[in-house]
């Protein structure tokens, strides 16, 4: 069984997608059969070596362009809708000109002459519009009606081919109206709303390169024999050879080393880590890493579908699957719409034609472009493109435009503590002098001396110090004991040791068993203790503060001891949860969603993948691993918490922005039909009042750019 | 009245030239890295890694 994946770029809307099953059911060696309209393209799985070729004849046959190539043509695709953009909107431009000098031209000011020269001049502009920029109108109206069904293509083809007819006879005759200007405006608006939904789907379908890195095949060994297999039949347990330079297929433990020998690893692709990572016998590795050391065996430890690096391609696809529900609704809302429309465009004509058969026309006409649900389809889009526009530039950036409806509705925020409320860089938050003998400075001093040797992350505490050539102490005999501690020796002979409480003081002294202290001892003596944690980030504090003002509630979900939480949480005045597992953390999680409450997780370990996936939205910051970022929905930038506040606000106002957008496209589309109905609207009007009404929705959405991040960001940015 | 006559087909030529400058523009992919150097932090410098 092969399988093939086909680009069908002409493939719009569900009824091409079902049209395209019915193709691919009629053929006998197609196993299944999976199609993706967000993508437009459709992966087949069959038996046949000739069947590709033979689909792409089917498929033309029926009316389709299929190709095995799609992104070349999805670029090409992209570019083609913005020259005839572009091209709609320098025209429209030109003809509005002439349409403004003609809609306040009176018989006293303009002469005929004058008139007949701006229509004609409106004429030379419109015809690139309507011959070149909206031709897809023109293609899709003309295809889904040979297929016998409709789409949202159809009256606006309708709408700019009518408009167009009438206003070039009126011009070549000289009498009756002309509405080049709507028909220009009316291609260049919908063109927009058409760019901008494309962008956003391409967004959708950038996520799956990572998997492309895979082998495709892998060597088993079996009875010490090594066989090609494909990767995708590779069972837990399966002993597999990993050449040097390969990439692992599957994740697993390394096996059979020989004894000492050390292995190294590539995991750049999973963690971003370009260091190697040493491997030893009985060490895991991971599918997607690269092996840059010689090769190894690996016993399997899970199966192909199931290794974290796939992991992230359901991610992926859990994406492609909601953007499609997205489009089946807007297809599904065209359904009910585009018959309505057209049916009331033809009701007013035939009314039309008893009480007036000169405006029928134009009535009708007024009906059809007043109708057109343009605006509607703008509201959602245009206000999550603002709002991810505005969020980028405040440093947060969202892998998935709809998760911003559900921010809105969160309540609870969970932070993890490293890495999240503070930084990586650790630092000295206390220090106690235990002894006379030495005042603080000088204990602080032969600190520093000590752990410029040592390795552990909290020495980096340390070694940031800066001494002063006096406070210096000559040490000799420096020993880094590894896990442990540094000891020294004093010009006086004097042991000096710095590390934990066990290690400093050889003797055994009370000190409960998790005090998390590093203690300094000279001789038998402890001298000091100092207390090192990481560094609660600057503005932490400002963005709690914000978050609780938005009524939101923070609270700190770490697998840290009590302890520490205790003197994070304390110092920003927040709960929290201490000592929790990723199942503790995930259940707590759970719990809140139980009693209804929507959470936003704010973590960066790879231990916090599971609660990440847990929650209903997923935040995790830059200095993340690769895997973590590619789990989130959200990734900030800075190294700042404020931007989470700002997202909060932006979220609310993209809904508001949102929903004031559908009730005054929806509400304009309702009202104005009936006008245009009664024949109180000539066309001019309507489109006017159409573009008015996209303009409105667009300006209302650009709001969203200009949102402040905050008034207490400001402050805390001039304090930093 | 009369300046019509010049200045419509000016502004013919001005568009042409518009048009020109604006397919020009696609072509060489002047609109197609708007958002990419927004995404550059996320990779890593060519320079000083081997």
């Amino acid at each position: 069984m092969t399988a093939c994946t086909i680009h069908i770029s002409d493939m719009h809307c569900s009824a091409c997608a079902a049209k395209v099953g019915k193709v691919l059911a009629g053929i006998a060696s197609v196993k299944s059969s999976h199609i993706n309209l967000v993508r437009r393209q459709v992966v087949v799985e069959h038996q046949d070596p000739e069947l590709p070729i033979e689909l792409l004849f089917a498929l033309e046959e029926a009316g389709f362009s299929p190709t095995f190539r799609g992104e070349e043509d999805h670029d090409g695709n992209q570019r083609q809708l913005l020259k005839r953009l572009g091209i709609a909107g320098l025209a429209c431009m030109q003809v509005m000109m002439a349409a403004v000098a003609l809609y306040a031209g009176t018989p006293d000011t303009m002469t005929m002459g004058v008139q007949h020269l701006l229509h004609y001049t409106s004429l030379v502009f419109a015809i690139p519009v309507v011959c070149y920029s909206a031709t897809p109108f023109f293609n899709s109206a003309l295809q889904t009606l040979r297929s016998g069904s409709l789409n949202m293509d159809v009256p606006i083809a309708l709408a700019i081919g009518i408009a167009f007819s009438i206003s070039l006879h009126a011009t070549v005759t000289g009498s009756g109206e002309v509405y080049y200007d709507s028909v220009a405006m009316f291609t260049f608006l919908l063109l927009g709303a058409r760019y901008i939904n494309t962008r956003l789907q391409r967004r959708f379908g950038q996520t799956h390169e990572l998997l492309a890195s895979l082998p495709q095949f892998a060597l088993r060994i079996e009875n010490s024999v090594s066989n090609r297999v494909a990767a995708q039949d590779l069972c837990p347990g399966d002993l597999i050879w990993v050449d040097e330079g390969a990439v692992v297929p599957i994740d697993g433990v390394i096996e059979r080393a020989e004894w000492g020998t050390r292995y190294l690893v590539d995991e750049a692709t999973l963690t971003g880590e370009s260091e190697w990572v040493e491997k030893r016998n009985q060490d895991t590795v991971f599918a997607g890493t690269l092996n840059a050391g010689p090769g190894f065996a690996v016993r399997a430890a899970r199966r192909f579908q199931q290794s974290r690096i796939s992991d992230i391609a359901k991610l992926a696809e859990q994406a492609d699957v909601q953007q499609a529900q997205l489009t089946q609704l807007t297809d599904r809302i065209a359904a009910i719409f585009v018959p309505t429309i057209l049916l009331l465009a033809a009701a007013t004509f035939s009314i039309w034609q008893f009480i007036n058969p000169s405006k029928a026309m134009e009535t009708a006409l007024a009906v059809l472009v007043v109708s057109c649900p343009c605006a509607l389809s703008l509201a959602t889009p245009a206000a999550l493109t603002a709002a991810m526009t505005r969020l980028r530039q405040l440093g947060v950036v969202l892998t998935n435009g709809a998760v911003l409806e559900q921010i809105a509705q969160v309540s609870r925020v969970y932070l993890d503590k490293t890495g999240t409320l503070t930084t990586h860089v650790p630092s000295i938050q206390r220090t106690q002098v235990l002894t006379s003998k030495y005042d603080h400075k000088a204990c602080l001093a032969l600190a520093v001396q000590l752990q410029r040797h040592a390795s552990h992350p909290y020495a980096k505490a340390f070694q940031r110090l800066t001494l002063d050539q006096e406070d210096q102490t000559a040490l000799s005999d420096i020993l880094v004991v590894t896990g442990q501690g540094v000891q020294g020796l004093l010009p006086d002979g004097t042991l000096l040791r710095i590390g934990s409480a066990v290690f400093a003081n050889a003797l055994p002294q009370p000190s409960s068993p998790d005090d998390q202290g590093i203690y300094l001892a000279a001789g038998d003596d402890l001298i000091a203790r100092f207390e090192v944690s990481n560094t609660i980030r600057s503005d932490a504090e400002a963005a709690i503060e914000m978050l609780k003002n938005q009524g939101i509630e923070p609270v700190i979900l770490s697998g840290d001891s009590p302890q520490r939480c205790a003197d994070i949480a304390g110092a920003l005045n927040i709960d929290f949860h201490a000592g929790c597992s990723p199942e503790a953390k995930l259940k707590a999680i759970h719990e809140d969603q139980k009693r209804g409450a929507k959470v936003l997780m704010l973590g960066d370990g790879i231990n916090d993948i599971p609660v990440l996936a847990g929650a209903d939205i997923s935040a995790t910051v830059l200095e993340a691993s690769e895997l973590v970022k590619s789990k989130a929905d959200i990734l900030l930038l800075s190294t700042r918490l404020s931007p989470v506040a700002a997202l909060f606000r932006i979220a609310g106002a993209t809904r508001t922005i949102t929903h004031q957008n559908l009730i005054w496209a929806a509400g304009y589309n309702l009202l104005a039909i009936p006008f245009a109905a009664a024949g109180l609207m000539p066309p001019w009007m309507a489109a006017l009042g159409m573009a008015a009404s996209s303009i409105l929705v667009m300006t209302n959405s650009c709001r969203l750019l200009a949102q402040r991040p905050s008034n207490l960001t400001e402050s805390t940015a001039a304090v930093n | 009245m009369e300046i019509l006559t010049i200045l419509i087909p000016l502004s013919v030529a001005l568009m042409a030239i518009a048009v020109r400058v604006f397919l020009w523009a696609v072509n060489t992919n002047q609109f197609e890295q708007l958002e990419k150097h927004g995404f550059d932090i996320f990779e890593d410098e060519s320079g000083d890694t081997s």
